[in-house]
């Protein structure tokens, strides 16, 4: 096709004389912002992280604090005024009653096998020797 | 792809700066002429280039040795290239070069005495869709084979072919309604 000779023909341009030097001015710039950009990445990670964390430990301690046993108790000795027998269930006010139990030595008396009992009885009643059982 | 390129290639995914000079020195003026075809802008072209260069060395790991690297390059350029004509088709923009003509560095000069008829080869060949210009100028004016083209715009060669020969009917359409 002629039209497609006339396109070979069509002027060519060239790159500008200082293209090398500005494409490594650029090439210069976009590293260090690449660089700073990460640095930044970085630190926000380790701020959002840090946050969390103190979040997290004042959620736990201050919120979500855990009463003890002794603090019911004090609930107890503490019944309001209002709280009388005979009084409609909605109305009172419920106090926790947690009953200390010192597990370790109800399981350790606690034996399915019936216990052994020992009755020494005197076999022989003569003194001079040592008395048997 | 020759020995020294794959050498290049390589010292440049190590990130070697000297390296990527002698690519960018190697491909500078074929990357600009090929962008100006695409755009009809100067400038715009040497914009573009800059930015292709600069992918070329950020991305430079994603790189395979099964295609040419001029192939890989290429690429870049022709998806650059399809975004700025797709915001150009969206927001008309008139650059100042078109306005005022300006010489940039005596590198471009408007012929004055460019003849009409490649004035209208110009005009013709901007009026291509670019699905059908990119392919007709890699062909025709760069002189990259059908798989080559295929490679560099990631579509079947028979694809390639069927454009080609549409945008070759269009050219000669637009030629004829202007001569």
């Amino acid at each position: 096709m002629e039209e497609l000779d006339l396109l070979k023909k069509l002027e060519r341009v060239n790159a500008p004389p200082d293209f090398e030097q500005r494409v490594l001015a650029l090439l210069s710039t976009r590293r260090e912002k690449k660089k700073t950009m990460m640095k930044n990445l970085r630190l926000s990670f380790a701020g959002a992280f840090a946050l969390f964390l103190v979040v997290f430990i004042v959620i736990n301690v201050f919120v979500f604090q855990k009463k003890g046993a002794l603090d019911f108790v004090d609930l107890e000795k503490n019944i309001p005024s209002n709280f009388k027998k005979g009084e409609a269930w909605e109305t009172r006010n419920y106090i926790p009653i947690i009953e200390a139990v010192d597990y370790s030595t109800e399981i350790q008396s606690l034996s399915y096998e019936p216990q052994t009992i020992y009755i020494l009885e005197q076999v022989s009643e003569d003194y001079r020797e040592k008395i048997k059982y | 792809m020759s020995m020294d390129e794959q050498e290049l290639v390589r010292q440049i995914q190590e990130g070697d700066e000297m390296a990527f000079t002698e690519i960018v020195k190697t491909y500078k003026n074929k990357i600009v002429n090929y962008l100006y075809q695409l755009t009809g802008n100067y400038q715009k072209a040497v914009d573009l280039s800059q930015e292709t260069f600069m992918r070329v060395f950020f991305k430079a790991h994603k790189y395979k040795p099964i295609a040419p690297f001029s192939s890989w390059i290429f690429a870049i350029a022709s998806n650059l290239a399809k975004t700025e004509l797709k915001k150009a088709q969206r927001v008309s923009i008139v650059y100042l070069d078109d306005l005022h003509n300006s010489h940039k560095r005596g590198a471009f000069v408007e012929n004055p005495y460019d003849s009409g008829l490649t004035r209208n080869i110009k005009q013709a060949l901007n009026s291509l869709h670019p699905r059908y210009r990119i392919p007709v100028v890699l062909k025709d004016m760069e002189g990259f084979s059908l798989e080559e083209i295929a490679q560099i715009l990631k579509r079947p060669v028979g694809t390639i072919k069927a454009r080609i020969s549409r945008g070759r009917n269009y050219l000669k359409i637009e030629l004829e309604k202007a001569l």
